[in-house]
């Protein structure tokens, strides 16, 4: 693992993405903080943090994309899953490198809080914990995208994939305003997963029987729910979408408020993402 | 020692790799030798552990491979069709990287490591230089060297030699010659030529069976050298192959045409005698009198041309079918039978067990017959 996480954090500074990410995370901070903090004379860092959280849309896909897309297309998977060392590992080395090229980008970012303590006197943990959140998101983002990486054939499509995925958990708040009104749209969103679901499973299972289940059960649930208790049914749907607002918690973090919820929902995502990135890595040795 | 049981590997509806068994003896120079699609990668990257066998299994040194990768995958270098290179890396960095991937420990052991084999793979002075700027034949000996870090005890090389000039095919076969001493080495080729001279046992895959396996010496005498009789015989055709099966010293006997009461039939002589006149007194005897007769020799491309090809004929139809016109069909099972004697339906099964039978020098050879049967 460390000789992966090794040569991939060196390969990030051969080539300009590490440096690129670096700038753009520096620029970005040090610009809002020059503007917001010093130039308005204020103390709120968390909001410099909140500022620049759109550039992790950007920029951190761009670290991702290339991680398994690029051993695939270079064909080096080959020596890596061929050598003796488990896909946890691998995964694991190279999600670690990421994180190293990212937590320094943000090293920058760690010393401003001090130079604004010079000027005057504010709590520095809440600065301290908006900026572990906002690592915790970036972190997040990081593992969202390698897995993606994972799946899609090539880095581009990763690129776009990733940054597409990003924007949507990114909106997820002004989308979730819109679907608030009446019980029925939650219905039909449901149904259209119960589809989905039914589909995927008699597609695995190759079993149109499996699937058919899948599908009556799910549609049986919903019908229920829908006729007794529609109340349930919207309130589960916005509680999915807003599992999928990944930038929430960071907000919170902002509002100077530190949420052990919302660093455990941070660390959910990366172990699920990273789990997924192992199997579908898995998954390509069997197909 | 690899033991490979029953392999089957399918993509979708492509079947790749089908049944395949076959033991890999330590210290030896085993060939896998097949055209394009025979699935010499694919089971390359099975017996690797990079891909995963629809069914059998593959075990090494007594690892099996989905069960024990870690240890399985130890005793394994991989040399793949492409090799696996970092090309922003330097090939010094590139060597010492795979060393501390394979495991092996502090930092001065792995530079001793890294530079022991790009030695041994012939990169001496070449450890600065960055791969990226590297020819395609100094890119192989970089992922040679690599393949021999950690000091596995099977080298496994897919295609080793493509795109290399002549110059440096010899070299490499030199290079694979030397390893052979200290380590078992399997090679994948679609030359001939090539695992003729380096090799000390084929295998030769065909549309993912094993269609032959034996000593280059053993195949060569079975496939090639042999001379061909070429004979036109007016009567029926069951008549014509029934005087001919009764002549001693011919095989593979095929009926080549048959037309206006005329059978051409094709034999391949076994021995180094004469066959004409015997021929042509049995024919005359069974009263079908020749019309024509010549002889000819068969080459050892013509041979495995034929052997690879024969097999996806045998794979269109069903094997009972096949197994039942048998003495018709220009099938393996004749190329095993004739050294036994003419061949008989029991005989016929499968083409792998069948060539199988026919090298009984092999003992690799008769395990897998053993277990087909």
């Amino acid at each position: 693992m460390l000789a992966i996480l090794k040569r991939e954090a060196r390969s990030y500074y051969t080539g300009m993405v590490g440096y690129v990410v670096w700038a753009a995370i520096a620029a970005f901070t040090g610009l809002y903080f020059t503007v917001y903090d010093l130039l308005s004379a204020s103390t709120d860092f968390a909001s410099v943090l909140y500022l620049c959280s759109i550039i992790l849309l950007f920029v951190l896909p761009a670290l991702s994309m290339r991680s398994f897309a690029e051993e695939r297309r270079a064909g080096t998977d080959q020596l890596l899953l061929t050598s003796p060392v488990g896909i946890p590992s691998i995964v694991l080395g190279k999600y670690l490198a990421q994180l190293a090229v990212y937590a320094a980008a943000l090293l920058p970012a760690c010393v401003m809080p001090l130079l604004l303590r010079c000027f005057a006197r504010f709590a520095l943990g809440t600065a301290y914990a908006a900026l572990l959140a906002f690592f915790l998101l970036g972190a997040a983002c990081l593992a969202v995208g390698t897995w993606l990486s994972a799946v899609a054939g090539n880095q581009i499509l990763a690129y776009l994939a990733a940054f597409g995925a990003l924007l949507v958990c990114y909106m997820m708040d002004s989308i979730q305003t819109l679907f608030t009104s009446g019980s029925t749209l939650a219905f039909v969103v449901f149904g259209v997963a119960a589809v989905v679901a039914g589909v995927l499973v008699g597609i695995l299972c190759k079993s149109a029987v499996a699937g058919s289940g899948v599908f009556a059960a799910g549609a049986v649930a919903l019908v229920v729910l829908f006729r007794l208790r529609p109340v349930w049914l919207v309130s589960a749907f916005n509680a999915v979408l807003g599992a999928l607002a990944l930038f929430d918690p960071f907000y919170t973090f902002v509002g100077g408020v530190f949420s052990v919820q919302g660093i455990v929902y941070y660390l959910s995502v990366i172990a699920l993402f990273l789990f997924l990135t192992g199997q579908a890595l898995e998954k390509r040795r069997w197909s | 020692m690899i033991t490979v049981e029953h392999l089957t590997k399918r993509y979708g509806s492509h079947t790749a790799v089908e049944d395949l068994s076959f033991t890999v003896e330590d210290g030896c120079i085993y060939g896998l030798l097949g055209p394009n699609g025979a699935g010499k990668s694919t089971t390359m990257n099975i017996l690797t552990g990079y891909l995963s066998p629809t069914a059998g299994r593959v075990s090494i040194n007594g690892h099996d491979i989905l069960e024990e990768p870690k240890a399985a995958k130890a005793c394994i270098g991989y040399l793949p069709e492409i090799p696996p290179l970092y090309t922003d890396m330097t090939v010094g960095e590139y060597l010492r990287f795979v060393a501390e991937l394979k495991g092996i420990r502090g930092k001065a052991a792995r530079a001793e490591a890294a530079a022991a084999c790009a030695a041994r793979a012939g990169l001496q002075g070449m450890e600065g230089r960055l791969i990226r700027n590297l020819s395609k034949g100094y890119r192989q000996r970089t992922g040679l060297a690599a393949a021999l870090l950690g000091d596995p005890g099977v080298i496994i090389l897919d295609e080793p030699t493509v795109g290399l000039d002549p110059a440096q095919m010899i070299e490499i076969r030199t290079l694979i010659r030397d390893l052979g001493k200290t380590h078992t080495v399997i090679l994948s080729s679609h030359i001939l030529s090539e695992v003729q001279t380096v090799c000390d046992r084929v295998l030769i895959l065909a549309h993912g069976r094993l269609a032959a396996q034996g000593t280059p010496e053993e195949l060569a005498a079975r496939l090639a050298g042999r001379s061909v009789l070429q004979v036109t015989a007016l009567g029926t055709r069951e008549a014509v192959l029934k005087a001919a099966q009764g002549v001693e010293g011919l095989c593979d006997i095929t009926v080549a045409a048959e037309k206006d009461g005329e059978v051409s039939l094709r034999a391949a002589v076994t021995g180094t005698q004469d066959r004409r006149a015997a021929l042509s007194e049995a024919l005359g005897a069974a009263g079908c009198p020749v019309v024509a007769l010549s002889a000819g020799s068969v080459s050892l491309e013509d041979i495995f041309l034929q052997l690879t090809e024969d097999e996806a004929a045998a794979e269109e139809k069903p094997p009972e079918q096949a197994a039942e016109e048998d003495a018709p069909a220009p099938d393996t099972a004749e190329e095993a039978a004739c050294e036994e004697g003419p061949p008989d339906d029991g005989a016929a099964q499968s083409p792998a067990s069948e060539t199988g039978g026919g090298a009984p020098a092999d003992a690799a050879a008769e395990k897998t017959t053993g277990e087909e049967e």
